[in-house]
């Protein structure tokens, strides 16, 4: 089976040390969800992986190649953006571009496709997240859960080996939160493997087989949902469980 | 004494003017693609904050805003063929300035004029863009110039169109300073003709017309290129197949 290998990720902002020496090893078709208290990395963790962050240390294995991650050669930096995708929190579909046109975009100019063959693909996939029927559509024509769910789409029609999910839900109204959900459940189901950043602890325990509790930097807990939510160990994950058990439904307690 | 104002000489010598139309839009022409391109390349280099050369184009674009247009013609009629009598003679060749024709000299001082005026467009327009969209396409796999080629550059010409129409406006009637540099185009030929007539406002009246009309048409033409390339503002109702 293979794995993706992040070794020694270690990131600072001036002196604010961000990531500290992160080792992740992540497996064919895991859902990994990364939770923690805020400023903790978390998206730092996922912009590094994908370079839109410039790491200080750190070496990333994916699709059997290794690459240092403070590489400065850009075809380096583009093989590993190519096997990497980004869904981010603000959606970020390119403006001017239709649905159709944002999920082809990077199968003509980073894969190269034909005209036709990225339009079907295109439309498989943005039919698949639901929004067959507004192909036409410009992001601004789309709500807030749309335009998530087609920036999925754009990201899964690169078919990468790993997909980052920067808080895909936090941007949107609370009642297009559950579309996107189930979208992403179901790009889970299908066997991609996902690196989640979120705060839908419901979700992550559904849908994640994997979970890391990120603080200051560090990896401090890592485990099946089973193991984080039920039976935590660590002091910190279970002050910061209590304080989500809070603000979140009854859920939760025992 | 004959007519204090002969209107219809207005009109009657529009064709007459009109054959040196051609001139006017070929310094417009030719000076607008200088402008673009080198102001492109000047935002380019601002944005990117590259050494020394920023500090260099700043001192440019501070220079020729600070300067009036016709001072700029001036310079670069007189200018050139000094330098060019300086490279003479340092490097012991013999290029004639006189074959250069004095048409270069206007189109060099128009074109660096706009790109002086249109850097600040382009740049500000760029950088308009939504960070989001680069990284979009960053973590797309797009390579830098398929970055600028395919998002950069489309969000930020709806941007800079207006602005860009402005300085096209302005340019075309910068035209009509090209006499200074010995150019004869529609406002040095209704100045020769009224020399002859001693019809010198109805010259300009007619000159006035012919100005207002291309910049009629130059607004219409960004209008449109305005519409064409922005986000419709409705859902297209276009049935998809």
């Amino acid at each position: 089976m293979s794995v993706i290998e992040i070794r020694g990720l270690s990131k600072k902002f001036g002196k604010n040390v961000v990531l500290d020496n992160i080792d992740l090893v992540i497996h064919e078709g895991d859902v990994v969800a990364i939770i923690g208290p805020s400023g903790t990395g978390k998206s730092t963790l996922l912009r590094s992986i994908n370079l839109l962050e410039k790491p200080e240390k750190g070496t990333i294995k994916i699709n059997d190649q290794e690459i240092d991650l403070t590489t400065r050669s850009a075809r380096e930096k583009l093989e590993l953006r190519k096997n990497t995708e980004m869904v981010f929190q603000q959606f970020n579909l390119f403006k001017n571009r239709t649905a159709l046109e944002n999920v082809m975009e990077g199968l003509m100019v980073v894969k190269k496709l034909k005209k036709n063959e990225a339009r079907s693909i295109a439309e498989k996939h943005l039919q698949k997240v639901g929004m067959g029927d507004r192909l036409s559509h410009y992001p601004r024509h789309l709500s807030g859960g749309q335009q998530q769910r087609v920036a999925i789409a754009r990201a899964l029609a690169m078919d990468p080996r790993l997909l980052l999910m920067d808080e895909p839900t936090s941007a949107l109204d609370p009642e297009l939160v559950s579309e996107v959900l189930i979208t992403i459940k179901k790009a889970a189901q299908e066997g991609n493997t996902i690196l989640l950043v979120t705060h839908e602890m419901n979700f992550v325990r559904n849908v994640a087989n994997r979970i890391i509790f990120l603080e200051n930097g560090k990896i401090v807990a890592d485990g099946t949902p089973k193991e984080i939510f039920d039976n935590p160990k660590n002091q910190r994950l279970k002050e910061f469980l209590v304080k989500i058990h809070m603000l979140e439904s009854a859920d939760y307690t025992i | 004494m004959s007519k204090i104002f002969d209107w219809q000489l207005v009109f009657t010598e529009i064709p007459a003017l009109l054959k040196y139309l051609p001139v006017t839009l070929q310094l417009t022409g030719v000076a607008l693609i200088i402008g673009w391109v080198i102001g492109l390349l000047i935002a380019v280099v601002k944005i990117h904050n590259v050494l020394v050369l920023r500090q260099l184009c700043t001192l440019f674009v501070s220079v020729v805003r600070g300067t009036p247009i016709i001072v700029q013609l001036y310079l670069t009629y007189f200018g050139i063929p000094i330098a060019l009598k300086y490279y003479n003679f340092y490097n012991g060749t013999s290029y004639n300035v006189n074959g250069i024709p004095s048409i270069i000299f206007a189109i060099v001082a128009l074109g660096l004029n706009q790109s002086a005026f249109d850097s600040e467009t382009i740049r500000a327009a760029i950088q308009s863009v939504e960070k989001g969209q680069v990284e979009a396409a960053k973590a797309l796999g797009m390579n830098g110039i398929q970055i600028f080629r395919r998002v950069l550059f489309p969000q930020a010409v709806t941007v800079a169109l207006p602005s860009l129409g402005n300085s096209l406006i302005s340019l075309v009637k910068g035209t009509s300073l090209a006499f200074t540099c010995s150019v004869v185009e529609i406002t040095a030929q209704g100045k020769i003709l009224a020399g002859n007539s001693y019809r010198y406002f109805e010259a300009y009246c007619s000159l006035a017309i012919i100005y207002w009309v291309m910049t009629i048409f130059i607004e219409r033409l960004f209008v449109y290129l305005e519409k064409k390339m922005s986000v419709p503002e409705t859902v297209s109702t276009e049935r998809e197949e």
